[in-house]
């Protein structure tokens, strides 16, 4: 725990130390917060002119409006700039020869990989905090539905702590960090359009498809052809998919299971990654 | 303290490492001596669990280097090639950070670094980043990664490399005051760096132990004969006179310095004496007289042309 611990500060250290962590929080920070405050301008637009009319007026609602389209928005943005924070955790140790310190400190790689995590995830931490500010913000004049919002975070913090998970095990497979980055990008956006052909795909069951493939065999041995479609698999394949419910307010566990196990899976390839150099 | 038997690192057909054995006890200064690329930093990277063995076993304190590598690990202080430094950090967290995760109780870091720090002569340079320091520096703090958690084994890479001459006889005087207490293997292409530092050499050559022994066994070891120097006032005739003497087998012009003969004797016998003797009793004006001991270089490029010793 305590070497876990070293490791994730000096992490941390290391990104408030080089230029990355200001720039990523800089440009992060101004364009969800040019987002946000092109839906409040939007929703206060809306407002002003259906003030007299109670029935568009009743329709409109902050959550809706403001609130939800922001963490769409925060989870495009991590997307695009999560690989950006994960790139460097191990690449960068395997080019300078730190490596050499970390795998011959009392150590297991497991402690390495959680550290590295948990430092890039408390960064991840800091990005989300200061986006507190907007629904505080709204907190002033008009009084939001906090409960969705703060599930809102949950969701796009678990969305981040995967994708994060994702570049951490990329970036154990390289020395390179650019490869290391769009190694991640590319992981990432294909999670993210794999749901983009699931419409076409709902024709297909998946219990069909085997049977297609073994020839027939799959029927003959009494397995069904209905239950769920390749398009149904797609579609819970898709990490922002599962980000939709969240958004709302509401906490499925299926959503949470699906980050959950997406992380744990990532981290656990990467620890295999680091130990395999053990028995090359 | 260290037991190396039949340790053999294969990269693809290629062996780095093959079949080297060897023993260090406790306390005792080894040096590795090698030209580049000998496999001296395949075998520290195996005893460090940097990397696994192909074959064969290491045992450091006990502990196997592939059955138990964290307990291994502990007891270990490990320089690199190249010092493993984080550039945008500062020396003294840096040396915190590695003192925490090389298992240094928490109330200790602070007095161990402190110590670290003293030891490296780093106190003045605690507050500096590291990327800025020059290299000497930043091979000081390299080694004061090394030493600060007291190991039982240290282990380094080539320790001098890139150091004035100055740095180079502190980091020496460091290294032999570990000795004793600690077991240090070090490694170097620098022949004078293992008569200085080392209590015991292995040459390793191509993979394998070449040569194993003390400096001064290494490098009088196979001389049949004994070479003499002498330096005289007035050298005319002298060059027949000595060769006449029983025992003698060549007389030469010595290199250099006008007026200098190098005798060359059989080396079960000292005729020092009798050169003295006879040179006085001809008056030839004797000014100096040494020993030529051969040069650790000259046995060095002997062992790895594979010519016997």
């Amino acid at each position: 725990m305590r070497n876990t611990l070293a490791i994730a500060w000096r992490e941390l250290r290391t990104y408030f130390a080089s230029p990355l962590a200001y720039v990523v929080i800089g440009v992060f920070v101004l364009l969800s917060g040019y987002i946000f405050w092109a839906s409040l301008v939007r929703f206060s637009d809306l407002c002003l002119r259906y003030g007299n009319n109670p029935y568009v007026f009743n329709q409109l609602n902050v959550n809706d409006m403001v609130i939800r389209p922001l963490f769409g928005s925060i989870g495009v943005i991590f997307l695009l700039m999560l690989p950006a924070v994960s790139m460097r955790l191990l690449a960068e140790e395997r080019r300078t020869g730190t490596a050499e310190l970390l795998f011959t400190c009392p150590v297991t790689t497991l402690q390495i990989v959680l550290g590295k995590y948990l430092g890039a995830g408390l960064l991840l931490i800091v990005m989300l905090a200061i986006t507190f500010v907007y629904p505080l913000l709204i907190l002033t004049k008009v009084s939001p539905d906090m409960g969705p919002a703060l599930v809102g975070y949950a969701g796009v913090l678990l969305l981040g702590l995967t994708i994060l998970a994702i570049g951490l095990f990329v970036s154990s497979l390289t020395e390179n960090q650019i490869v290391a980055a769009v190694g991640a990008f590319g992981v990432n956006l294909l999670l993210w359009a794999i749901a983009w052909a699931a419409e076409a795909a709902e024709s297909y069951t998946l219990a069909g498809l085997i049977n297609s493939a073994t020839a027939g065999l799959w029927e003959k041995v009494g397995g069904g052809t209905g239950g769920p479609t390749l398009g149904d698999l797609l579609t819970r394949l898709s990490i922002t998919e599962h980000l939709q419910d969240f958004r709302k307010g509401l906490i499925d566990t299926e959503h949470v299971v699906f980050f959950v196990t997406a992380i744990v899976f990532a981290l656990f390839l990467t620890q295999r990654v680091l130990d395999s150099r053990r028995w090359r | 303290m260290i037991e190396v038997n039949g340790l053999t690192k294969l990269y693809g057909v290629r062996a780095a490492v093959a079949d080297v054995t060897f023993a260090v006890r406790k306390g005792e200064v080894l040096g590795f001596l090698g030209p580049n690329g000998a496999g001296k930093t395949t075998t520290m990277r195996i005893l460090t669990g940097f990397v696994p063995a192909s074959s064969g076993r290491a045992r450091v304190a006990g502990f196997d280097v592939q059955d138990d590598p964290i307990e291994v690990k502990r007891r270990i202080g490990y320089l690199p090639e190249h010092p493993p430094l984080y550039d945008e950090m500062t020396v003294r967290p840096y040396l915190e950070f590695v003192a925490t995760i090389r298992g240094v109780p928490r109330r200790e870091v602070k007095a161990k670094v402190d110590r670290g720090l003293e030891r490296c002569g780093l106190t003045a340079v605690q507050g500096r980043l590291i990327a800025l320091l020059s290299k000497g520096y930043q091979q000081r703090v390299g080694l004061a990664q090394a030493i600060l958690h007291e190991p039982d084994v240290l282990i380094l890479d080539e320790p001098t490399v890139g150091l004035d001459p100055s740095q180079i006889r502190e980091i020496r005087q460091l290294i032999r005051s570990f000795g004793g207490d600690h077991t240090v293997i070090l490694s170097t292409h620098i022949l004078a760096e293992v008569a200085v530092t080392c209590q015991r050499v292995l040459i390793i050559n191509e993979g394998r132990i070449a040569a194993e022994g003390t400096p001064e066994g290494l490098a009088s070891r196979g001389e049949r004969t004994r070479r003499i120097e002498i330096r005289l006032a007035r050298p005319d005739g002298a060059a027949d006179g000595l060769a006449s003497l029983p025992g003698v087998l060549r007389v030469d012009r010595g290199e250099g310095a006008e007026k200098t003969l190098v005798i060359e004797t059989d080396a079960s016998r000292d005729l020092r004496e009798e050169i003295a003797v006879r040179a006085v009793g001809q008056n030839w004006g004797l000014l100096e007289m040494r020993t030529l001991t051969p040069s650790l270089e000259d046995i060095f490029i002997r062992i790895i042309r594979g010519e016997t010793v």
